[in-house]
C-alpha cells in the first residue's frame, strides 16, 4: 500500500477502505472458515466494537480482574502487569501461573515488551488511556470494559470471560462459589457487622462497602459501617482521624495489608491507644488479611479466597 | 533602637507571644476532627463527660499538642538560627534540604530494617548534619554564599535528588512504602507517645547548643572582624551553630516528619516584631513555632474533617506565600 502518500484523498481512500475491512474480513470468513472452527465474535468496548478470535491463544493481562479469570478458566498467559504496588504477580495468583513474564505495572504496561509476546488477545482495565489503546489496539484485538470497580464482582470481569469464550465455564464456576456463600450464610451467627480497613501508619483507611469483599460479606448477611457504606463508587476514605476510630469498629474488623507482613501492622496498630479501645481490638476480632485480595482484586480465585479466610475466621472465633 | 526600649518590646512581644501559645494550645485541646463539640470537649477536659471524650482529649489530642509545642520550638529556633549563621533570610531547614536530608536518613534506615524511635532520632539527627554540612559547603561556594535565592535553589536541588531517590526506594520496595510516605510528609497525629521521650532530651540539646552561639552570632553580624576583634571564633561558631541546627532539625524531623517552610515563617515574624537582633529573635522565634504549629495543626484537623490533612501541607500553604513576600520585597534584609 502506498503509505508514504499523504494527499487528503489518498487518506479518505484508505478510511474508506478500513471501514470496509470489516466486511471483508465477514465475507472471508464465511467463506473460508472450516465448518468446525468456532466463529469469530464481535464484543462491545469502552472504544466501540472489537472483533476477537474464537480461542485467543496468545493473552496479555492488563489487569488483575483479567489475570484472576484468565488464570481461573486454566489458561496462562503470555504476559501480565505487576500487582499494584509490587513487581510480581499478585501473589494470591502466584500458584495458579506458570512462568508468566512481567510486562510493566498497571499504570505503565510495557508496550514493547508485550509486542515481543505477539499477543492475539489483550485484556485491559477500564481506565486504559486512549493514547495507550490507540497502540495497544494495533498488536492485538484490546478488550477495555465499561464495569465500574463496583459493579458486582460475578460481572465485573463479564467481558474478559466472553473474549475467552468460557461464558459456560465461569457460570459455572461462579454458581460454586454462590452455593459456598449460601451455605456459610446458614452457618456464621446472624445480623454481625463488619469493616474492611487498610491500616497506614498515620491511621486507617476505610474500604468501602461496594468493592468484592463488602459485596460477599454482605452477601453472608453482614452489614457495612455507616462510612464504608457511604463512599460508594470510591474504593476507600482518606485516612480517618484517629479521633473518629470508632466509626470503622465493628463486630469484625478486618485489617487489610499491601504486603504480607500483617503481624508487623497489627503491631503498629497496637502502638495507637485509640486502637486499642475499639470493641473489635477488645474482642479479638481485629484480624489481619492480604489486602491484595482484600482490596484490590476482583475476580473468581480472589472470591474464593476471600470466603476461605471469612470460614477461618468467623467459624472458630 | 535605644537598649532599654528594645528590652520593653522585647518583654511585651514575649508576653503576647506566651498568651497567644497559651489561646491556642487550649484551643488545640478543644478543636479536633472527632465527633465531638468545643463544649463536649471542655467538659472532658474538666474530668466530665463520657469516657470516650476524655480519651480523645487526653490520649489524643494532649499529646500532639506538646508535640507541637516541642516542634515548634525546634523549628523556630533552627531557622532564626541558621538564617543568622548563614546571613541570608531565606535559609530554612526545609527550603535548603536539612529536613529532606534528615528525613531521606529515616527513609534509608527503614529501607534497611530499622523500626525502634530511638534509631530514627539518631539517625535523622545524622542526616541533619549531613544536609547542614552540604548548606555551609554551599554558602562557601562563589556567588551562592551571598546571594539568598542562589542558596535556596542550591537547596532545592539537593532536595530533588533525595527525593527521587526516596521515589526510587519506593518503587524498589513496596513493603516499607506505607512507612516512607508517613515520613516524607510531615504529621502530628498519630506519633508514638514515646517520641516525646526522645524528642524532649534532642531538643534541650539542640537549645544548648545553639544558645551558646547567639552572643558570637550578633558580633558576627557586624562584620567578621569585628566578630573575631571581640574575640569570638567565626568558624567555630559557624559548625557549632549549624551542628545544633541539626539537632533541632533531626529531633523535629524524627518527631514529626519534615514540617516545611515553619522555620522561614517564624523567624520572619520574630524578626518583623522585635528587629533581626538574633538576641532578641531567637526566644521570639521560641514563642512564635509553637503558635505556627499549633495553628497549623488545628487547621489540619479541621479542614477536611472527619480526615486530617497532614500538618506539612498546611504549614506550607501557609510559607509558601511568606517566600514570596520576602523575595519580593523589594530589597532582601542581609543578616
Amino acid at each position: 500500500m502506498p503509505v508514504s502518500l499523504k494527499s487528503a484523498a489518498a487518506q479518505r481512500g484508505r478510511r474508506a477502505l478500513l471501514a470496509f475491512l470489516p466486511a471483508l474480513a465477514f465475507l472471508a470468513s464465511g467463506l473460508l472458515a472450516a465448518p468446525a472452527q468456532a466463529q469469530q465474535k464481535t464484543l462491545e468496548t469502552a472504544f466501540g466494537p472489537v472483533t476477537v478470535k474464537a480461542q485467543p491463544e496468545r493473552i496479555i493481562t492488563l489487569d488483575e480482574g483479567a489475570l484472576d479469570t484468565v488464570l481461573a478458566m486454566g489458561l496462562q498467559p503470555v504476559g501480565s502487569v505487576a500487582a499494584r504496588g509490587g513487581k510480581d504477580l499478585p501473589g494470591y495468583l502466584q500458584a495458579h501461573a506458570k512462568n508468566v513474564p512481567i510486562v510493566g505495572v498497571t499504570r505503565e504496561p510495557s508496550l514493547e515488551a508485550i509486542f515481543s509476546q505477539r499477543p492475539d488477545l489483550i485484556l485491559a482495565s477500564p481506565g486504559l488511556e486512549k493514547r495507550v489503546y490507540d497502540i495497544l489496539s494495533k498488536m492485538a484485538p484490546t478488550i477495555v470494559p465499561t464495569t465500574p470497580t463496583t459493579a458486582p464482582w460475578q460481572e465485573r470481569n463479564a467481558l474478559y470471560v466472553a473474549a475467552l469464550g468460557k461464558e459456560e465455564e465461569m457460570a459455572s464456576r461462579i454458581a460454586q462459589v454462590q452455593a459456598r456463600i449460601a451455605s456459610l450464610r446458614e452457618r456464621i451467627e446472624p445480623g454481625q457487622s463488619f469493616s474492611v480497613v487498610r491500616w497506614m501508619p498515620q491511621g486507617p483507611m476505610a474500604m468501602s462497602s461496594k468493592m468484592i469483599t463488602g459485596q460477599i460479606l454482605s452477601a453472608l448477611g453482614m452489614q457495612g459501617t455507616a462510612i464504608a457504606d457511604e463512599l460508594g463508587e470510591r474504593p476507600h476514605s482518606d485516612i480517618l482521624s484517629l479521633e473518629n476510630l470508632g466509626s470503622v469498629d465493628a463486630d469484625w474488623m478486618f485489617l487489610a495489608t499491601l504486603n504480607e507482613q500483617g503481624d508487623a501492622t497489627l503491631a503498629a496498630a497496637r502502638e495507637q491507644p485509640a486502637f486499642n479501645r475499639l470493641d473489635a481490638v477488645r474482642n479479638n476480632r481485629a484480624v489481619t488479611v492480604d489486602g491484595q485480595i482484600w482490596s484490590s482484586s476482583t475476580g473468581v480465585l480472589a472470591a474464593e479466597r476471600i470466603i476461605d479466610d471469612i470460614e477461618r475466621f468467623l467459624l472458630n472465633p | 533602637m535605644s537598649k532599654r526600649r528594645g528590652r520593653q518590646l522585647l518583654h511585651r512581644t514575649a508576653i503576647a507571644g506566651a498568651g497567644l501559645a497559651g489561646v491556642l494550645m487550649f484551643a488545640s485541646m478543644l478543636l479536633g476532627a472527632g465527633n465531638l463539640t468545643p463544649l463536649e470537649s471542655l467538659h472532658a477536659l474538666l474530668g466530665q463527660g463520657s469516657e470516650d471524650h476524655r480519651f480523645i482529649v487526653f490520649e489524643l489530642r494532649w499529646p500532639r499538642t506538646i508535640l507541637a509545642i516541642l516542634v515548634g520550638v525546634a523549628l523556630g529556633a533552627a531557622g532564626t538560627i541558621m538564617q543568622a549563621a548563614t546571613r541570608n533570610p531565606l535559609a530554612e531547614p526545609g527550603l535548603l534540604g536539612v529536613s529532606a536530608g534528615a528525613s531521606f536518613a529515616v527513609v534509608l534506615a527503614i529501607y534497611y530494617g530499622a523500626d525502634t524511635a530511638g534509631v530514627h532520632f539518631g539517625i535523622a539527627i545524622l542526616g541533619a548534619l549531613v544536609g547542614c554540612f552540604l548548606v555551609l559547603l554551599t554558602t562557601q561556594m562563589r556567588g551562592a554564599g551571598n546571594d539568598p535565592v542562589r542558596l535556596v535553589l542550591a537547596g532545592a536541588a539537593f532536595s530533588s535528588i533525595l527525593m527521587s531517590i526516596t521515589t526510587l526506594i519506593l518503587l524498589h520496595d513496596q513493603r516499607t512504602a506505607d512507612e516512607i510516605r508517613f515520613w516524607v510528609i510531615g504529621a502530628l497525629g498519630g506519633r508514638p507517645v514515646s517520641n516525646l521521650q526522645w524528642a524532649v532530651p534532642g531538643l534541650l540539646a539542640g537549645l544548648a547548643m545553639v544558645g551558646a552561639t547567639v552572643a558570637a552570632l550578633a558580633a558576627m553580624s557586624l562584620g567578621e572582624k569585628v566578630a573575631m576583634g571581640l574575640g569570638h571564633k567565626p568558624v567555630f561558631t559557624r559548625i557549632l551553630a549549624m551542628t545544633g541546627v541539626a539537632v533541632l532539625v533531626g529531633t523535629a524531623t524524627a518527631a514529626a516528619g519534615p514540617i516545611a517552610f515553619a522555620g522561614l515563617i517564624v523567624p520572619y515574624f520574630a524578626r518583623r516584631l522585635v528587629g533581626p537582633d538574633v538576641r532578641r529573635a531567637l526566644p521570639i522565634a521560641m514563642l512564635i513555632g509553637p503558635c505556627v504549629l499549633l495553628l497549623a495543626d488545628i487547621l489540619s484537623r479541621l479542614a477536611v474533617r472527619p480526615y486530617e490533612l497532614p500538618i506539612g501541607i498546611v504549614t506550607a500553604c501557609i510559607g509558601a506565600p511568606v517566600l514570596i513576600a520576602v523575595v519580593r520585597s523589594h530589597r532582601l534584609p542581609r543578616l
